[in-house]
């Protein structure tokens, strides 16, 4: 690539000529003006390329994420605050103190009590793309050394809807609370009861009712924290019970869905609606608390109650 | 050996690794910030992509965008060159991920060197004598105090994540002890995010030696012999110079041979920098490791013949080593100026604007590594170096005879430069003796 670059001789005090002849700098290199996107042949070497998931889009922002910067910040955008979706063991590792998490009702899976049509394929399909069981966990472990009993939903499975075995699980877990005077702490995470079960998940939400209704008359501390999205039978139910109500920023909390109301009262909805700020101002929840702080938000709860 | 190589950087150190590729026959791609579309750079890779605006976070700093403009080119390695992301182990582990060669060493040897902790750790662990310090991180008043009485007075508290001369105290009474303690750990926080803290002796008027290294991917290290860059302002180099004045061969050997077992003992690859302080009985102490091409490589490569980005280029694509140590021959003296757009009588203030009128020195032994040319504007967005003036003499009289003479004939007109500053050190008769330590510049003009 041969190039031209003249030299301006000029001894000190002489002075350049300005005006018309502006030193036309940028044609003294030949370069063509469009990209090449041309690739590079490698013999059959692997060719740079970006693997996919290396980078996420958030959804809210648009901001494109580093997957290990996303896993450091507990899946949270840190340009716009949003909180992504998380499973329920990653929830528990979040939460949990190391190695002092046991499981209950590990092997529990659902039935078919009205043999609604496609339900059983569907449900070994999801156990094995998803590697859960159901769609909620339940133990016991420490949370900065505090003894507490935790269940965890998992969106995943079925929207975390909920059937007989989560009904049956967390029903389980809360009276164990209750004998043992422990504490629950409750994350929830559901579309609602599970229809493919019927009137047998309309009851789940009585039967865990009364559960906390006792463990409650005991005199014993229930926390629930609601995540995105937490809707239907579930809300209308236990999670709206907590002694104390935490939710993660940004959730959709809600009984019926936004479409639904707006079709039947007739009216546009506000900004915000059925999200956990709006319910915190409308005095629904307790506080809204960022994931990053919530393990330490739920020490100080337990610490004080204990 | 690559077919096409990304330079993600700017100014004179693109310009000098569009060369390198060059003579090596490797298509070259150049990145760009909006106010950078006519930097010489720019002009002349064979292939340009703009990652983004002005500001360096959005465009030089912008990992994802690099990264697409490297996929989208088909381009194979990307070369980090100095500053911007040359020394970020993310960058690094990224490029690793995307099947990327990085032209410089691992995400992890940069990890492990970039946290002055860890890195004081790894040399005390490999026998490479440290200044002597404190026993890891100092946490508390209590824990500085107890750690200045055992280290002695004077002391210097520093940032384990620190750098550019930021988050550093120099404690001379133990009544200063507390609240230079508390305002260094608020500048670590502030700067770096990071305030973890660790305690060092200060060490008097040293002089700041640093042994240029390669290491190859198959186990082969050398050094290419020292610079010395005690000229400093501010802990900025002002003027370096190869061989040191102050060195002999004995401790050249001496220190050559630590360097490497340094390299060799975290498996470095590729080229870095290991830093010394020479104290004025000939005491020398690792002070940190720097991973990556420097500023000031270009007097190495004058003494030593070595073309060190053509090394780093051949490194990066599995090649051998071409020299052993034995092959590395020091001739004669080599000495470099930082031309910057700043204005000394101002504090140094920097001086961006349009160079109306240029005019580069020439002639026997005289080298200009610089991305400047007449009519160029100078954005105000990045540093304010012009370019380096790098002369080659037989010894380090005839050295600083054509750095004299280098210098009256480079004419820049439109900015201000330092041009009369440098002048002014290397006509000091202490620099000419070579009397001189890192407290040189602010002793010889203390109104700066």
């Amino acid at each position: 690539m041969a190039f031209i670059l003249s030299v301006i001789n000029c001894s000190v005090g002489m002075f350049l000529e300005r005006g018309n002849h502006m030193f036309e700098f940028k044609r003294i290199f030949q370069k063509s003006k469009y990209i090449e996107v041309k690739s590079v042949g490698n013999d059959g070497e692997k060719k740079p390329n970006i693997p996919s998931g290396m980078w996420v889009k958030c959804e809210t922002c648009g901001k494109i994420l580093y997957n290990k910067d996303l896993e450091e910040s507990i899946m949270t955008c840190d340009n716009c605050r949003t909180h992504f979706r998380i499973g329920c063991h990653e929830r528990i590792n979040y939460t949990i103190d190391k190695g002092t998490f046991i499981e209950y009702d590990e092997f529990m899976i659902s039935d078919n009590p009205i043999d609604f049509e496609g339900y059983t394929d569907k449900l070994q399909n999801l156990r094995d793309k998803t590697l859960l069981n159901e769609a909620v966990i339940t133990g016991e472990g420490k949370i900065n050394g505090q003894d507490t009993i935790i269940v965890v939903m998992d969106s995943t499975f079925m929207m975390g809807s909920m059937g007989c075995v989560v009904g049956e699980k967390i029903t389980r877990a809360i009276e164990k609370a209750t004998d043992n005077r422990k504490p629950i702490i409750i994350f929830t995470a559901s579309g609602g009861a599970r229809m493919q079960e019927g009137i047998f998940s309309l009851m789940q939400m009585a039967k865990t009712s009364a559960a906390i209704a006792r463990h409650n008359e005991k005199g014993n501390l229930y926390i629930t924290v609601l995540t995105d999205p937490t809707t239907g039978g579930v809300t209308a139910s236990f999670a709206m019970l907590g002694d104390i109500i935490l939710a993660e920023p940004n959730a959709l909390i809600g009984f019926a869905g936004k479409r639904v109301i707006e079709q039947t009262i007739k009216q546009q909805l506000p900004e915000g609606f059925q999200r956990a700020e709006f319910l915190l101002e409308k005095g629904f929840i307790d506080k809204v608390v960022d994931r990053k702080d919530m393990k330490d938000t739920l020490t100080q709860i337990l610490k004080i109650h204990s | 050996m690559f077919k096409k190589i990304l330079i993600a950087n700017r100014g004179e150190i693109a310009v000098r690794i569009i060369r390198a590729c060059n003579e090596m026959g490797i298509q070259t791609v150049a990145v760009y910030s909006e106010v950078d579309k006519n930097a010489l750079h720019t002009q002349m890779a064979d292939e340009a992509i703009c990652i983004g605006p002005a500001k360096s976070k959005d465009s030089y700093l912008n990992m994802q965008n690099i990264l697409s403009a490297t996929v989208l080119t088909g381009a194979e390695a990307i070369h980090p060159g100095y500053g911007f992301l040359s020394e970020n182990s993310k960058f690094a582990q990224m490029c690793e991920e995307c099947n990327i060669k990085y032209i410089g060493p691992s995400s992890q040897n940069i990890d492990n060197m970039g946290n002055k902790l860890k890195a004081r750790e790894i040399m005390i662990n490999a026998g490479v004598p440290v200044v002597p310090g404190s026993d890891g991180a100092i946490v508390s008043e209590a824990d500085a105090l107890k750690a200045a009485e055992k280290i002695g007075y004077p002391v210097m508290i520093k940032a384990s994540a620190g750098g550019g001369g930021r988050g550093i105290r120099v404690v001379s009474t133990v009544e200063e002890l507390a609240s230079a303690f508390n305002t260094a750990k608020a500048e670590a926080k502030n700067s770096f995010g990071d305030d973890t803290m660790y305690m060092e002796k200060f060490i008097e008027e040293p002089r700041h030696i640093e042994f240029q290294i390669l290491a190859d991917e198959h186990g082969n290290v050398i050094h290419l012999g020292e610079r010395d860059c005690s000229i400093q302002r501010r802990n900025q180099k002002v003027i370096e110079e190869a061989p040191g004045a102050a060195m002999t061969e004995e401790l050249r050997k001496q220190m050559g041979e630590v360097a490497v077992k340094a390299a060799k003992s975290i498996n470095y690859k590729n080229a870095g920098t290991i830093e010394f302080l020479l104290d004025k009985y000939g005491k020398y102490y690792f002070m940190e490791m720097n991973t990556r091409i420097q500023v000031e490589h270009p007097i190495t490569e004058m003494i030593t013949g070595v073309d060190l980005l053509k090394a780093q280029i051949r490194i990066a694509s599995g090649k051998v080593l071409t020299y052993k140590q034995e092959d590395i021959k020091i001739q004669g003296h080599a000495i470099e100026c930082r031309i910057n757009a700043e204005n000394p009588s101002k504090n140094f203030m920097p001086c961006p604007g349009v160079i109306k009128t240029l005019h580069i020195p020439g002639g026997y032994g005289v080298r200009v590594d610089s991305a400047a040319y007449q009519g160029y504007k100078i954005p105000p967005t990045y540093d304010s170096m012009i370019g380096k003036l790098i002369v080659h003499g037989k010894d380090r009289d005839e050295a600083i005879c054509k750095m004299r003479r280098a210098l009256g004939e480079f004419i820049i007109e439109g900015v201000d430069t330092n041009i009369d500053f440098q002048f002014k050190i290397v006509n000091n008769s202490n620099f000419i003796k070579g009397n001189f330590d890192t407290s040189f510049i602010s002793k010889e003009f203390e109104n700066l």
